[in-house]
């Protein structure tokens, strides 16, 4: 994608997200699912640059999100940290995490850390389950909003602006990382491992900052979506929703920069279009759109999006 | 003391039967085709759920296990026919996504077509629990074992003795080899997968007294089996075999001792046996493929 392109739909979707609230000035459960869109698609933009950009699978995003969303409520809560400051550690917590975990298994081959990553996973729900202090199998209620000098994200007005913000902020973030020396040489990576080790880039230390970026942009994700929903529990970020996140990341379109987005909102939408009496058939659904994207579309909806492009010679 | 030690070994030992069977079949589909399934779970869990309706429907036991043996053959192969062999050239990492999209098709259907209501599933056999010397075994845990020593010694000599065994066993040294010696390869294929769908089937129906059916019963066991398969080595059959006895015996000793540490245990060995050993007790070192 050129640079061009890039920013001229950076540019048309923030000048339809801007005023998208006023259209639905009555109801805010509306925005309300606008918000959980972008929430996901921070998170999903996470697993895009390990998945998409390095090749490599992690089964375990979900458990950095479960970490900074506790991290960060905990933080707020029981130490009266500035919710802001919190937000700031939790991400970095969760940074840490994802090094802890990765040093050792990301220097085998490839299906190690999906292993490891799952096994974190499992392991970081239980220990959320047996800790006082999270709560335990009761999750952690009423957590306080967030709070940025004296005002309050407390409608779902003020956290849909916040949240654009963050969204558009990491997805610049990444799109620079992607098309910097870093990048291409995660692409290398990606492509042909072999190949890049034999030009001299080192492959173990690349995968790793790959791993940990991912799951800071996870665990940040995560922290807003603790200070959104004002409701954590374990159970909510199991293998389960670990799969999802990688669905969500495949259904978009795996290496492209807009993807996440799509595949969020795709993942958040699709069970209100089909209605709540058919609830897990949009699960149903969406596994069915993870294989023919594979199978069809190897960059998933944005694809079409792509292929529509060409046909109306846009480019 | 000593009498405790044994009845937690048997005990473990028909848990880690269990995760066995499962880690075979993911230690088979990954040899062949060096591919993760992640679906076999989930898999296992919508057969049991297929059994389940036959057994209210007064099938006898015995066939219910043969039917869903082929469900599960059926699955695989139409899988590998289907959805795999159509991806296998193009990308590998895509193999892994259609195994986890046939998950969370499995799951989905389960939950809409069955509900997410927990199911009492009964044993294959009840009654007063057996006494073995200083051992006591409930019935349904020495037929769990009787069974799968079956299966394992059938699947040996499947492996060992059979066309279709050495071939599977050649493909997994070199599959382009294997090819160009006239090995009918996708058949092969569709056997291993055929297999590797109908074994954590049986699994779930062996397992699922001892929790309730509903559609998410499998997923810890799948943790369980994969932390198998690697401490017994990814690339050896008789390690998923011991791998998963192990684990079952050592999980159940821990659990008895330090309750703490019950579901945790497995992923402690994972990251043991990733950092010391990470070819795992049984594998082979292998080579980079190209």
């Amino acid at each position: 994608m050129k640079k061009t392109t890039f920013l001229s739909i950076a540019l048309i979707i923030l000048a339809l997200s801007l005023p998208l609230p006023f259209l639905y000035m009555q109801k805010p459960s509306i925005v309300g699912y606008f918000n959980m869109v972008i929430l996901f698609a921070i998170g999903t933009q996470g697993l895009n640059l390990l998945l998409g950009y390095a090749g490599q699978v992690s089964l375990g995003h979900a458990a950095f999100m479960a970490i900074g969303g506790y991290i960060s409520a905990i933080l707020v809560m029981s130490y009266n940290v500035n919710s802001l400051f919190a937000i700031v550690i939790a991400t970095a917590f969760a940074g840490l995490c994802g090094l802890l975990v990765g040093f050792p298994s990301l220097r085998l081959s490839g299906f190690y850390l999906a292993i490891a990553t799952m096994a974190l996973g499992s392991a970081t729900t239980d220990l959320i389950k047996r800790l006082s202090i999270t709560g335990g199998d009761h999750g952690l209620r009423s957590i306080s909003p967030l709070k940025i000098l004296n005002f309050e994200f407390y409608s779902e007005f003020s956290k849909y602006y916040l949240f654009l913000f963050m969204m558009v902020t990491i997805f610049l973030l990444v799109k620079n990382l992607i098309n910097s020396r870093s990048g291409r040489a995660l692409r290398a990576i990606r492509d042909a491992e072999l190949t890049a080790e034999s030009v001299g880039i080192n492959v173990a230390y690349y995968k790793l900052v790959a791993f940990v970026l991912s799951s800071m942009i996870a665990g940040l994700s995560g922290a807003l979506y603790a200070h959104s929903v004002s409701y954590l529990h374990p159970n909510t970020f199991g293998l389960g929703f670990s799969i999802e996140f990688l669905a969500m990341a495949i259904v978009g379109g795996l290496g492209t920069i807009w993807g996440p987005l799509l595949g969020a909102s795709f993942w958040v939408l699709l069970p209100r279009i089909i209605g709540p009496r058919l609830e897990y058939l949009s699960t149903v659904v969406f596994g069915i759109a993870v294989i023919l994207s594979v199978m069809f579309l190897p960059y998933g909806l944005s694809e079409i999006i792509y292929r529509l492009e060409k046909k109306m010679k846009l480019r | 003391m000593f009498d405790t030690l044994l009845n937690l070994t048997a005990r473990g030992l028909s848990t880690g039967a269990i995760y066995s069977l499962i880690a075979m079949g993911i230690v088979l589909i990954f040899q062949t085709t060096s591919v993760m399934n992640f679906a076999q779970g989930n898999a296992g869990m919508f057969i049991t759920y297929l059994a389940f309706f036959l057994l209210a429907l007064k099938v006898p036991f015995p066939l219910v296990i043969i039917l869903a043996l082929l469900f599960g053959a059926l699955f695989g192969g139409l899988t590998e026919r289907f959805l795999m062999r159509r991806v296998r050239e193009r990308s590998h990492v895509g193999l892994l996504m259609i195994t986890l999209g046939l998950a969370l098709i499995f799951e989905g259907l389960a939950a809409s077509i069955f509900g997410t209501f927990p199911l009492n599933f009964p044993p294959i056999l009840t009654g007063p629990p057996v006494h073995v010397g200083p051992i006591i075994l409930s019935k349904q845990d020495i037929i769990v074992n009787l069974l799968s020593l079956a299966l394992f010694t059938l699947l040996f000599l499947v492996l060992y003795k059979t066309k279709i065994g050495i071939g599977a066993r050649s493909i997994a040294e070199d599959e382009y080899g294997a090819r160009v010696l006239g090995i009918p390869v996708f058949n092969i294929y569709i056997f291993i997968w055929a297999l590797g769908f109908a074994l954590p089937g049986l699994a779930g129906i062996l397992v699922v007294p001892r929790f309730s059916l509903e559609p998410h019963f499998m997923v810890p066991i799948q943790i369980k089996a994969f932390t198998a398969a690697v401490f017994g080595g990814m690339n050896s059959v008789q390690g998923a075999i011991v791998g998963g006895l192990l684990l079952g015996v050592l999980e159940n000793i821990v659990a008895f001792y330090y309750p703490i540490l019950k579901e945790s245990f497995s992923l402690i060995l994972v990251v043991i046996v990733l950092l010391i050993f990470p070819t795992g007790l049984f594998g082979k070192r292998s080579q980079r493929r190209f």
